[in-house]
């Protein structure tokens, strides 16, 4: 790995913080649920999912996934607001609110992680065919 | 809101956790069937410092905004993921290793709400002030 693929990975997750931040910001507190962790965790785990079909594939090299899955997917994603906003929500109180947050965001990021690699895994079969 | 300082401080602060998150991927490599001690690593200390920092600095009304979003958005948002640790589950589940995908998924709950609630509570000693609340993004 040389300096310029480190730089590029290190660009990579400052945009997905950034997108991260403008998410944070478009879902005010106003509602019940912490709706930009989900969003964010679902939207970084289908792109995950989707590189891994494509690195399965050999479409994709180990440099083009360590930038889109390390860089931008990760930088997207975080786990630690996700534990702290559900430990709030249980020291608060409300256990029904923690235990939906963790399920959701769980279930919902691992379908689409699941749902992209197949979507991607399929259509490059057809293609070949 | 987001002024210019804010979107200066989580650019700066998404590079630093990335690039340390980066490195101890490269300084504790695994294997698609080994197990991920690098991803989860981050998510627990990433969770341990987030529940201090709400919990400390975030309390004092000195604290500028700018600076909650560099290191709480910025450095530790970034620094933890949780597309890495589905991408793994993902991949261990495909190559039929469903012990080491629960044993994983485990870990990473237990030991990342656990330092949470460590963090938490370090932050909060010796005080015994009500559940804090505040807003972890901002």
């Amino acid at each position: 790995m040389n300096l310029a693929v480190v730089a590029v990975v290190l660009v990579a997750g400052a945009l997905g913080a950034l997108a991260r931040y403008a998410i944070s910001l478009a879902f005010v507190r106003a509602t019940r649920f912490p709706r930009a962790v989900l969003v964010v965790n679902v939207a970084g785990s289908l792109l995950g999912g989707a590189v891994l079909a494509l690195t399965d594939w050999g479409v994709v090299d180990s440099t083009v996934s360590l930038i889109l899955v390390t860089g931008i997917a990760g930088g997207l994603t975080t786990f630690s607001t996700w534990s702290v906003e559900t430990l709030q929500f249980v020291l608060s109180g409300r256990w029904r609110t923690a235990v939906a947050n963790v399920i959701i965001n769980l279930v919902l990021g691992l379908g689409a992680a699941t749902a992209a690699y197949f979507v991607v895994y399929w259509a490059l079969l057809l293609r070949q065919n | 809101m987001a002024g210019w300082r804010e979107v200066v401080a989580v650019v700066v602060g998404g590079a630093i956790g990335t690039g340390m998150r980066l490195t101890l991927d490269i300084v504790f490599p695994h294997t698609d069937t080994g197990f991920p001690v690098s991803t989860l690593s981050v998510n627990v200390v990433g969770s341990f410092v987030l529940g201090t920092l709400i919990t400390t600095l975030w309390r004092r009304s000195s604290t500028p905004n700018w600076v909650k979003v560099g290191l709480g958005t910025g450095v530790v948002g970034s620094f933890t993921t949780f597309s890495a640790l589905i991408v793994s589950l993902l991949g261990e589940v495909s190559r039929g290793l469903w012990m080491l995908a629960l044993l994983y998924l485990l870990l990473s709950l237990v030991l990342g709400f656990g330092a949470a609630m460590l963090g938490v509570s370090v932050g909060r000693w010796p005080r015994s002030t009500p559940p804090a609340l505040d807003r972890v993004d901002e």
